[in-house]
């Protein structure tokens, strides 16, 4: 009898028989991280964006410690590749942009960088949904409005930096 | 299924096999004997299954034993797809694909299919007594059968040549009616009823 090979011993004891198929949350998903990633980084690269983002996920599934909101870890990293899709976008493309070349390029390193020129309210809503991770009924109590207000706000804000970032 | 377009998942996928990222991959196949899940890891095929509403189940299974980053990929499996469907057409005589016993445990039951594997050809047919003769232990004949039972890969562990001493096809994860085929495919068993079902 062959002995086990290391492949099928799971990083972490908890994962084993408790992540699910890591293909069934792209089947459950992926339209709806597709939908967010055009809100985030456009249209044209939503798909360059998804794609790297379910790379990024598969490479850091099997060290997840629990199943519990593995929707909101999809969307979390999607945002994060598009905003990163952004950041390299802006680099490499600074000659065909030239009002965006006034500011260092170099200087945007992370979230608080790319949203710090938006007005004070679109960055605390992008905070409260990007950085805090909050679901939209989480950022309705804290912005004292109702729900669907809350949405209407991120995907506002969302836009908002994604036309400065295009601009 | 997802609506996410399939040029845009099979680039995943590939991404993912080429940088060792997938702890199995899976497909479903359209045969002669009607659709079949399959299931590859690092090693060879895992899973097969004949029943689609069970695939979630089957799947999961598979996650519990390989690893949970199972990435479904029609263009990865391809050649393993044409080879079963060859065979099931009757253009190849063996599928001749490696596989992995790891669903089905460790013990006498996997030592039957091993031996099943190893010893029984084309256009035989054995009974359970005699796989279990065959594994080493000529009385386990139940034993046998519940090796059969469980079976993860049917057809590449040909489980269908397997039959009952009192008579008859006997019991079949796809069902009596898909055996009878697949011995008559084989030519264990003359066509009994050409058009009729």
């Amino acid at each position: 009898m062959p002995s086990v090979p290391p492949h099928i011993v799971p990083p972490t004891a908890v994962a084993q028989g408790v992540l699910p198929p890591f293909w069934s949350l792209v089947d459950a998903h992926g339209d709806e991280l597709l939908a967010h990633a055009r809100r985030v980084a456009g249209p044209e690269h939503a798909e360059d964006v998804v794609q790297e983002a379910l790379l990024r996920a598969l490479r850091a599934y099997p060290r997840l410690r629990h199943a519990d909101h593995l929707r909101a870890w999809l969307y979390r990293v999607t945002t994060n590749a598009a905003i990163d899709d952004l950041c390299r976008r802006r680099r490499e493309e600074p000659a065909a942009d030239p009002p965006a070349a006034t500011e260092d390029p170099h200087e945007i390193d992370g979230f608080e960088d790319l949203i710090a020129a938006l007005p004070d309210g679109t960055r605390a809503v992008l905070r409260l949904r990007f950085v805090d991770d909050l679901e939209y009924g989480d950022i309705a109590a804290r912005l004292s409005c109702s729900e669907a207000a809350a949405r209407q706000r991120v995907s506002t804000a969302v836009r908002t930096l994604r036309e400065r970032l295009a601009a | 299924m997802t609506p996410l377009p399939d040029h845009l998942l099979e680039s995943v996928a590939a991404s993912a096999v080429a940088e060792g990222l997938a702890d199995a991959l899976y497909t479903s196949v359209a045969t002669p004997i009607g659709p079949l899940l399959l299931v590859q890891g690092s090693r060879g095929i895992v899973r097969i299954g004949f029943d689609a509403d069970a695939a979630d189940a089957h799947l999961a299974a598979v996650a519990a034993h390989l690893g949970p980053r199972l990435v479904a990929s029609r263009r990865q499996l391809a050649g393993a797809g044409e080879r079963l469907v060859a065979y099931l057409e009757g253009d190849v005589p063996e599928i001749d694909l490696p596989f992995d016993l790891s669903l089905a445990g460790t013990g006498f039951r996997r030592e039957a299919l091993e031996a099943l594997a190893r010893t029984t050809a084309r256009g035989e047919t054995v009974t359970y007594s005699e796989l279990a003769a065959r594994a080493g232990r000529p009385r386990a004949a139940r034993a046998a059968g519940t090796a059969c039972a469980i079976n993860p890969v049917p057809l590449v562990v040909p489980c269908h040549r397997v039959v009952p001493s009192s008579g008859g096809v006997g019991n079949y994860g796809g069902g009596a009616e898909r055996k009878l085929r697949l011995l008559e495919l084989e030519g264990a068993l003359k066509p009994s009823r050409p058009t009729t079902r």
